[in-house]
């Protein structure tokens, strides 16, 4: 029988960018402005942060005041400062690791589903024997595989991460390929002799852009999470570095005497968290799409 | 059903929609769907509700069971019941009417089914939470007969089984007895057929014709089918945009219909018997949602509509007993109309074309077996398709018929180099051809082009028409720019579509446009031959006429060739020149059109041909339909394919050995034991009258 | 038909068990470069990591050193741990024991609280009590496990002293004070797989819901709770297995930070020290116990799902 029982005017593109953005709930235009002012601060924090994060001068843990505003931490250093530093660690390595993630996972995947046969077969039992690992697991075992003289580098964490997401991104844009194939536009382009690389680029990336883009969202929502735990574990940035899962292992013996040096820390990772996530699920809900957060 | 119907005009009604109107909210802002319906049904009678998709039927007949969409509202007007107003029932009197007084067949029983529930189980809670049936052993009792009623075999193991052991036809049986479990006064019924095979379709009719014999209640049938309605319901209404346009007993309406959508409508229905109406009424123009007015809503499209027509809301206004249209100017139709109304519209039969085939298939074979491919199988591998021979001719079109499972689309599917046959050959103007795109050459893949089905899914949703045309022309002419446009444009105009819908997406069209579109696609790569697989079947009936139309056009203009694939004999028998017909994956019949639906018939081409319910006259059904399919793989490969359902039968020999293939004459083959001079007696003795080659020049409209 | 399906799926389990151990050996035992030097650090002599290397023949060539690892997991002997030279099996017995309790205590927790949650977001699903779960879920999801931990040390241990602030277990203690022990990381763990799991379930709850069937019933004219309970929920288990399997990826991981956290004698916390000590074998065996529990977890799911769906249950 033929299509849709309503076969109104689709909305159409002209509508306007104003339009467009007023498809946003409140939440999702209020986190994306947090998450621009960290974006801010993680650009321009050195220029008007008040103190070095490793300038040790001060009483440790000392509690807020007008001179630190966030108090200070077991080494005596102002926890303020630190907490901007720490801002532009723990975005740079996020954003950029989940989106090497989508670059390689997804084309992989795509690909995988499109190919069929016994590549894909290969590929996805290789992608869901690294998934059988759990998280967190994996990401030490990867970090002690490299051994102690790139503890704590950036390019490591980097890596690390892009193996824990890789997979995971792969199978889901695999999923949508696979679903993707059975359209009749992929089978005609088939038809034409298109090669997988056109076939991928012109019909597929486009209609699994939406699916990706709330996939990318969900990861890079977590990432800060991963980082810091590693930090928090002592397998991520090494100290002196402000990095915040670092600064509250470190601060937590204190945490009755000096809590704001654990509290604004794990605050300003809950908010950043809190923000992307939300972002997430605007961008999902205007997108006309479902959020699903599989480990 | 005629004693039904009298007896319904003496009662009271036992349905009475008044003034019905709904909206649905939709892009933020509510748009209407069903406006100010009114009609009313006796007890006893059954009601068709037929238009075209987004006309609001399902929506009003479902509105009679008080259910409302989430995102919709009753704007207006009332749905008595019995004199209750349905829609203002609380959640308790809602829940003891639904499945008691008034059910519902819903449109897909494999879904509507409980997964986890047996048949019988299902069946017996619909009595119990309605305290039907006193005890709970009475009511397995009613299971079980409610199962043979229905006429399913075996009622205890039937009623043991899942949902999913059931074939599609058999669970539409269930959904049925579900639905008359507490002897209901209305069986409300939303596209039962739809989606099952043509036979499948005729024997749930038989069955439905059957149990208002035999039970009486009342019944509302909703379909786009109007053969379909035509064999089962005393009265139809017919809707458009959510308006009620005429409502009348069936005869009349297919004898004199008075409105011009309804004239339209019927006009655009292919028929067996007379393939080629009369084309000067025909429905014109598309539904435009977003450019409805404020009156009847068929005038933009309405050869007769005049200013006061735009302006005034048309209301139904009773004609002649029992029969109402919603037309201002439905008396001065009458006059004007009956000039244009003479019976030349009706077009020879399309002779076979003479010459050297074009594309040559000889003993074809495919499989979906992957492993036998690889040759590791033990056991040889089962086809899907096997001994598929014919030939499709330059400017010919060649159509294959079958229901589903016969492999119709496999074969265009494997001609059009996307499966690798497992035996066989593929010759194309001469030359033996690759079995797969990768192995063809750029020339060949230019020149076998493929349309396909589903119009939704045909056109990638993120590309402009313009892109998704002019791809081929980059791909296999290496046009750009400027000469781009141009041939963007002008190809656009050779499928009668606008210019400016270059820079429209996929969404912005309707079904029609879209596969329009779709043939642009492939008309862009200049084909000999183009592949079209059911291309027709989700489209409205009104915009299938203008396709085939278009598709006659073009193959006159461009020379083209089609392999034409479909379930739709009607249509099959309008648009070609030759046809074959498939069973289970085996050539039964071929010929051309003329040939093929006249006597003899191959016995199931014949019975396919009964099972197809057309507007006029009575349904003789061969019995082979009261038989169910078997599975391609239960039966050893050298027999006849349809040896057990076959009525006419020889004896064991069709079950051991190929049938071979007779000539009838003329290139028309078919296979069977019986000789040729046994199956046109046969046919003749049937009755079946469709198809015979005087039923061409009468046209049915007055 | 559904025992061939369960014979699949187990080798499939197996056969993935296998290929993981292979990545953990070649991770912990075939990338570090020099083993003897990482272990034994800078300062040693070159005899010393001669003697090592012995000790640990990396003299032997990768598949003869991972054939043996593997014959020597079967018969249930990881090797000895290179900082106490115990077996490792002794080694890890009583951490493994004790994050089994906590791991069960969590989990105890976390089904009724998911199952009610979930099942009320999809029951009254766009009402307050649905965006309240969905708000609290979502913060809940936001704050990482070692920060929710700290706070409930904060909160309960500290300034409420309802519960220890460290999780020190001793082999003596009784039932109910091991409860009390772990409660605040048991606590945590819970959370860490509850907030992801309530979301998941309530959307499959919801797809449920709103399926053909279940809107067939009520058309029938079946009540509201039967249509609830009778063609809903069965048909919920499968999804709701899945989900649990698929998160238990968060208990896993949540246990080695958490049990950082509270200085629990857990596998988690086991895992932590034997990589920063560099003890392979140990490191070996954690890492290839906790994904074996994962990967049978999921096995387990993946049975009862399909014995739970009529539709392989039967021909």
């Amino acid at each position: 029988m033929a299509t849709t029982a309503l076969a109104v005017s689709a909305p159409t593109r002209r509508a306007g960018v104003r339009r467009f953005l007023r498809r946003f709930t409140l939440s999702a235009r209020v986190a994306a402005v947090v998450l621009l002012l960290y974006g801010l601060i993680a650009l321009t924090g050195p220029l008007w942060a008040p103190y070095s994060p490793f300038a040790t001068g001060s009483v440790p843990f000392g509690g807020g005041s007008w001179t630190h505003l966030f108090g200070t931490d077991i080494l005596g250093r102002d926890v303020f400062s630190r907490v901007v530093y720490g801002t532009r660690n723990v975005l740079y390595l996020s954003l950029t690791s989940t989106l090497l993630a989508l670059l390689v996972g997804g084309a992989i995947g795509l690909a995988s589903g499109l190919v069929g046969g016994w590549v894909d077969e290969l590929l996805m039992r290789a992608f869901e024997t690294i998934i059988s690992i759990p998280l967190l697991v994996l990401a030490l075992l990867a970090i002690a595989a490299a051994g102690p003289k790139l503890a704590g580098s950036s390019l490591l964490l980097i890596l690390v991460v892009l193996l824990v997401y890789a997979p995971r991104i792969a199978r889901m844009a695999r999923t949508v390929a696979v679903d993707l194939v059975t359209r009749d536009y992929v089978t005609v382009a088939r038809a034409r002799g298109e090669s997988v690389a056109s076939i991928v680029w012109r019909e597929l990336t486009p209609n699994a852009a939406g699916v990706l883009l709330v996939e990318f969202g969900v990861r890079a929502g977590y990432a800060p999470i991963l980082i810091s735990s590693l930090g928090f574990l002592g397998f991520g940035a090494q100290p002196p570095s402000p990095e915040w899962g670092l600064m509250i292992s470190e601060n937590r013996v204190a945490i009755v005497t000096a809590p704001l040096s654990v509290l604004a820390p794990a605050g300003a990772l809950a908010v950043l968290v809190i923000s992307l996530n939300l972002v997430t699920d605007g961008v999902a809900r205007v997108l006309g799409r479902s959020v699903t957060r599989t480990p | 059903m005629n004693a039904a119907a009298a007896r319904a005009a003496a009662d009271p009604a036992l349905v009475e929609v008044d003034g019905l109107t709904i909206d649905f909210w939709s892009n933020e802002r509510w748009a209407n769907v069903v406006n100010s319906v009114t009609f009313s049904l006796g007890r006893g009678e059954a009601l068709g509700l037929v238009g075209e998709s987004g006309c609001g039927k399902t929506t009003t007949a479902l509105a009679l069971l008080g259910f409302q969409r989430p995102g919709s509202r009753i704007r207006a007007g009332a749905i008595r019941f019995a004199g209750r107003d349905v829609a203002r029932l609380s959640r308790r009197e809602l829940q003891k009417l639904r499945g008691r007084r008034a059910s519902l067949v819903p449109q897909n029983p494999a879904t509507a089914l409980s997964p986890g529930m047996r048949i019988g189980a299902q069946l017996i809670e619909t009595m119990a939470v309605h305290r039907v049936g006193g005890s709970h052993r009475e009511r397995e009792r009613r299971a079980l007969g409610l199962i043979s009623q229905v006429r399913l075999p075996d009622p205890q193991r039937t009623a043991a089984k899942y949902p999913h052991q059931l074939s599609g036809g058999q669970q539409q049986r269930v959904v049925i007895a579900m639905a008359l479990a507490c002897d209901p006064e209305l069986v409300v019924l939303d596209e039962p057929t739809t989606g099952l095979d043509v036979t499948t379709q005729a024997q749930i009719l038989d069955l439905l014709r059957r149990l208002r014999d035999e039970v009486g209640m009342a019944m509302v049938y909703v379909t786009h089918n109007l053969g379909v309605v035509a064999s089962i319901c005393d009265r139809i209404g017919v809707m458009y945009a959510g308006d009620l346009v005429e409502d009348a007993p069936v005869a009349e309406l297919f004898q004199a219909p008075r409105h011009p959508y309804t004239r339209g409508l019927i006009a655009a229905v292919p028929t067996i018997a007379a393939p080629h109406r009369n084309r000067a009424v025909t429905l014109r123009g598309l539904l435009r949602r977003d450019q409805l007015p404020p009156g009847c809503r068929f005038a933009p499209r309405c050869d007769f509509a005049e200013a006061a027509c735009f302006e005034e809301p048309q209301t139904l206004l009773p004609v002649a007993e029992r029969h109402a249209v919603a037309c201002r100017r439905v008396d001065e139709i009458d006059r004007l109309a009956a000039g244009g109304d003479t019976a030349d519209g009706a077009a020879p039969l399309r002779p076979a074309v003479a010459g050297d085939g074009l594309l040559d298939v000889i003993d074809l074979a495919v499989t979906y077996d992957r492993r036998a491919r690889l040759s590791l199988a033990r056991r040889p591998p089962t086809a899907i398709v096997r001994d598929i021979t014919f030939d499709v001719r330059p400017r010919e079109t060649f159509s294959l018929v079958g229901e589903s499972g016969s492999g119709k689309s496999t074969i265009a599917r494997t001609v059009g180099g996307l499966l690798r046959p497992l035996a066989g050959q593929l010759t194309f103007e001469g030359r033996d051809i690759a079995a797969t795109v990768d192995s063809r050459s750029k020339k060949l893949r230019r020149e076998i082009q493929l349309v396909l089905q589903n119009p939704d899914a045909s056109l990638n949703p993120r590309q402009r028409v313009q892109e998704i045309v002019g791809r081929p022309l980059e791909l296999f002419f290496g046009l750009r720019g400027k000469a781009r446009r141009a041939e963007i444009e002008k190809l656009l105009e050779d499928v009668r579509l606008e210019g400016a819908f270059a820079g429209r997406y996929p969404d912005e069209l309707s079904g029609g446009e879209r596969q329009r579109v779709a043939i642009a696609r492939a008309l862009a790569a200049r084909p000999k031959l183009m592949l079209c697989d059911e291309i027709l079947s989700a489209l409205d009936v009104s915009v299938q006429s203008d396709i085939v139309e278009l598709l006659l056009a073009l193959q006159d203009e461009h020379g083209l060739a089609y392999l034409f694939i479909s379930h739709d004999l009607a249509v099959v028998r309008a648009l070609s020149h030759r046809v074959g017909v498939l069973y289970l994956g085996e050539l039964c019949e071929v010929g051309t059109a003329e040939q093929v639906y006249a006597p003899p018939y191959h016995p199931y081409t014949h019975m396919l041909l009964s099972a197809v319910p057309e507007i006029e006259g009575e349904t003789v059904l061969s019995p082979a339909i009261r038989t169910d399919p078997g599975v391609a793989s239960s039966r050893p490969q050298s027999a006849c394919p349809f040896a057990d359902r076959c009525p006419w039968k020889v004896g064991p020999v069709c079950d051991e050995i190929a049938p071979p293939w007779r000539e009838a004459g003329g290139g028309h083959v078919l296979r069977c034991h019986l000789p040729l001079d046994e199956l046109m007696r046969r046919a003749e003795d049937s009755a079946l009258g469709v198809g015979a080659v005087e039923a061409v020049g009468a046209d049915p409209s007055p | 038909m559904i025992l061939r399906l369960i014979a699949q799926r187990l080798a499939a389990a197996v056969a993935t068990l296998l290929v993981v151990s292979a990545l953990v050996f070649f991770f912990t035992s075939v990338l570090p470069g020099d083993i003897a030097e990482r272990v034994l650090g800078h300062e040693s002599t070159a005899q010393q990591r001669e003697l090592f290397r012995e000790r640990m023949h990396l003299d032997r060539p990768v598949y003869d050193r991972y054939a043996s690892w593997v014959g020597g997991v079967f018969r249930g002997d990881f090797g000895r741990s290179l900082v106490s030279d115990e077996t490792v099996t002794s080694t890890i017995a009583s951490s493994a024991r004790n994050t089994l309790f906590l791991s069960l205590f969590a989990f105890a927790l976390y089904l009724p609280v998911t199952l009610v949650l979930a099942t009320l977001g999809a029951l009254f699903r766009g009402k307050p009590i649905d965006s309240l779960i969905s708000v609290i879920t979502l913060v809940g999801l936001s704050i990482p496990d070692f920060v929710l931990g700290t706070l409930l040390i904060f909160g309960f241990a500290v300034k409420l002293s309802l519960a220890p602030a460290l999780s020190i277990v001793n082999p003596g203690d009784g039932f109910f004070t091991r409860l009390h022990e772990t409660v605040l990381p048991a606590v945590t763990l819970m959370v860490a797989m509850a907030v992801y799991a309530i979301r998941m379930l309530r959307d499959n709850l919801i797809d449920v819901l709103d399926s053909e069937y279940v809107r067939m019933a009520t058309l029938k004219g079946v009540p509201r709770w039967r249509v609830v309970f009778r063609h809903a929920l069965p048909n919920a288990i499968g999804p709701a297995l899945n989900v649990t399997a698929l998160n238990l990826t968060y208990l896993i991981g949540g246990v080695v930070v958490v049990e950082t956290v509270f200085s629990y004698p857990g596998l988690g916390k086991m895992l932590v020290d034997s990589i920063s000590v560099r003890d392979v074998p140990v490191v070996e065996a954690a890492a290839l116990l906790a994904s074996g529990v994962y990967i049978l977890a999921n096995l387990a799911a993946d049975v009862l799902a399909m014995l739970a769906n009529p539709r392989l249950r039967t021909t």
